[in-house]
């Protein structure tokens, strides 16, 4: 490696990664949907849209709406099953030769606990633990948002896989360091963080909200500095790997998060623009340190000056 | 690969807030089928953020030409509006399932609302060169005159043609749902072809439910990526869940669609 080849490979949580950008769960599928698009094989990794340990319809349309330079969803988690995942998806995200990382998603600690067991096999390189759904065990209450909870569920998901945990942070909280600190605390091997901000948009012409499910989830380059912040107080508050993510476009996004402390960075909703954002984003990382005289990328992690 | 790179060639003012535009598209226009849409990017910047889909009305591949029929009602469509000839697009496309083409001389009836005009007139054109022809029967169905966009168009492609407007200002008085019946009735055709919005799909599909006749339907719902890949379009499926508008459709059979769920909002 060297000025003219920078080295662009990360370690996260034990996984080596030949470039730091990955895709967000969500909007990327499983992949395939995308393979027509741009070369997945360059990727860092891809993060799969959450598994569920049943299959789930997701919510009513409409579930996608544009607001100013961002876009609210309200999927609802729609995916066909872990058993569908394991039989017919995973097989096709392997082909493309980068690691996986599932995102799964549960109702209770103990349904997050046997979908870890289940995707604990040859093929799934890490699993990420999506913390901003609803427990039904504390009246619908969101996991993330309460250190408790966020312990109880990440030690009850470390204590049933082998595999590296990721715990995805909610961004909905008063103080997100608390509940980094928890995950820590509980044995995560590394944090991603921004899940997406809640919001609501309303037709004022037919006085009713926009989306099916009256209220989203806020993402794309609207809530970037919100990410950035983030990324910037969690790296300062515990000793995990970040993955940062929210509103990356271009190269200098990404960079954005990684000089605020992220180790990799994933892209959502820039996807939807741009299929191909992923694929500049990493020729424009190696621009830059070719520009920069950086011979690794993981020297510029946290590297903004204070 | 679905995507495509297209310049503007010309932009018309159909009627008040309807505009035809024709692109050079070389790719879009070899490959496109009718009912098949483009998933335009407005501008470069982040307002708009996400791509616009848009149907394609036709396809000249001799001439690298498409066309797309835009009526604005908001901030994307009406930026689109305001281009100038020579603008430069980034487009995906083309993407979605497209109609079934109809078969040898058997007669069919189009069913078009407004500005869902415009994937039928790609399928009306797509018959003429046919051999032999279906014959093609066409209800098209407005406010007023002014909603019958590229009418003339769209007659022009089609052996019968019946005009219906809710003021009576051109043809019949009244809804296509009105005139459908009756049309039914008096000479069934093999299949319906309905593009329009909701409440007209939902009765154009009961009236031929009704009536045996098979029908296709084109739906619209607000999309993400336009790829499959953020399940952002869904809308109720008759064999419970969802189905992709992107992916799936836009062109569904129209026992496929479960219209009570999605008219129930
Ligand atoms: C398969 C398909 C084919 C279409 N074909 C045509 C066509 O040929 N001509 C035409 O004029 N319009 C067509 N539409 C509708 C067109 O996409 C919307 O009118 C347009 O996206 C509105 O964008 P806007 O920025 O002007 O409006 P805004 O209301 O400002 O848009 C805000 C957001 O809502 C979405 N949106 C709003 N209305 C619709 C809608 N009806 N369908 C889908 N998304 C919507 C926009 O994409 C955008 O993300 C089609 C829609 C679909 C799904
Ligand atoms: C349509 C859509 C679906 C999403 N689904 C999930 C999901 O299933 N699980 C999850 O943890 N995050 C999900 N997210 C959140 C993204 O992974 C990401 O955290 C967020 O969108 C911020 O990044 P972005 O601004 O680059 O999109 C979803 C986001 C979008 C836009
Ligand atoms: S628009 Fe994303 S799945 Fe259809």
């Amino acid at each position: 490696m060297s000025v003219a080849h920078p080295d662009l490979s990360v370690e996260i949580a034990g996984l080596s990664l030949q470039n730091p950008i990955m895709s967000a769960s969500g909007t990327f599928g499983y992949g395939t949907e995308y393979a027509e698009y741009l070369d997945l094989s360059k990727l860092g990794a891809i993060v799969t849209k959450a598994v569920t340990l049943e299959p789930r319809e997701g919510n009513p349309p409409p579930r996608v709406r544009e607001t100013p330079a961002g876009m609210l969803n309200a999927i609802g988690l729609q995916n066909p099953g872990a058993e569908v995942f394991i039989r017919e998806k995973l097989p096709e995200l392997r082909a493309f030769g980068v690691p996986v990382i599932a995102n799964i998603s549960g109702r209770s600690v103990d349904e997050f606990a046997r979908l870890a067991e289940m995707l604990s096999i040859e093929g799934v390189d890490a699993l990420e633990v999506n913390i901003s759904c609803p427990n039904v065990e504390h009246e619908g209450m969101t996991f993330g948002v309460d250190c408790e909870m966020t312990g109880r569920l990440t030690e009850a998901v470390c204590a049933a896989t082998d595999l590296p945990v990721i715990v995805k942070l909610s961004p909905n909280v008063t103080d997100i360091t608390v509940i980094a600190r928890a995950a820590e605390e509980a044995g995560a091997d590394a944090l991603s963080l921004i899940n997406t901000l809640l919001g609501m948009s309303i037709d004022v012409e037919r006085r009713r909200p926009h989306l099916g499910n009256v209220t989203g989830g806020l993402s794309g380059p609207a809530v970037r500095p919100v990410a950035v912040r983030m990324v910037y107080e969690v790296s300062r508050a515990v000793d995990l790997p970040l993955i940062g993510m929210g509103g990356v476009m271009c190269a200098s996004d990404a960079l954005e998060l990684i000089l605020a402390g992220a180790t990799a960075v994933a892209v959502g909703t820039a996807n939807f623009v741009e299929p191909a954002t992923m694929e500049a984003i990493i020729r424009g990382l190696a621009d830059y340190c070719r520009r920069h005289q950086v011979v690794a990328i993981a020297e510029l992690v946290g590297a903004v000056a204070r | 690969m679905p995507r495509a790179h297209a310049t503007l060639i010309s932009r018309e003012r159909v009627t008040e807030g309807h505009y035809l535009l024709t692109l050079d598209c070389a790719e879009v226009a070899q490959n496109a089928r009718p009912g098949q849409f483009v998933h335009l990017r407005v501008g470069d910047g982040t307002d708009p953020l996400l791509r616009r889909p848009l149907s394609i009305m036709l396809s000249q591949p001799d001439r690298r030409e498409v066309q797309i029929l835009v009526r604005t009602v908001g901030r994307g469509t009406g930026i689109v509006a305001t281009h100038d000839e020579g603008t430069r697009y980034d487009l995906l496309g083309p993407l979605g399932s497209g109609w079934s083409i109809p078969q040898g001389d058997e007669p069919v009836l189009l069913v078009a609302g407004g500005i869902g005009v415009a994937p039928l007139i790609f399928l009306a054109d797509s018959t003429r060169m046919a051999d032999p022809q279906p014959y093609v029967r066409a209800i098209f169905g407005g406010l007023t005159t002014e909603s019958l966009v590229c009418w003339t168009e769209f007659a022009a492609r089609c052996d019968e043609f019946i005009a219906v407007t809710e003021d009576g200002s051109t043809g019949e008085t009244g809804l296509v749902t009105d005139v459908l019946a009756p049309e039914l009735d008096r000479d069934p055709p093999v299949r319906v072809y309905a593009c329009g919005p909701d409440g007209m799909l939902a009765a154009v599909a009961r009236i031929c439910a009704e009536a045996g006749v098979p029908c296709e339907v084109s739906m619209e719902q607000w999309m993400g990526c336009g790829v499959g890949a953020c399940l952002g379009c869904a809308i109720p499926s008759s064999a419970g869940g969802y189905v992709r508008v992107c992916t799936e459709g836009p062109v569904f059979d129209a026992t496929q669609i479960d219209w009570e769920r999605l008219m129930s909002r």
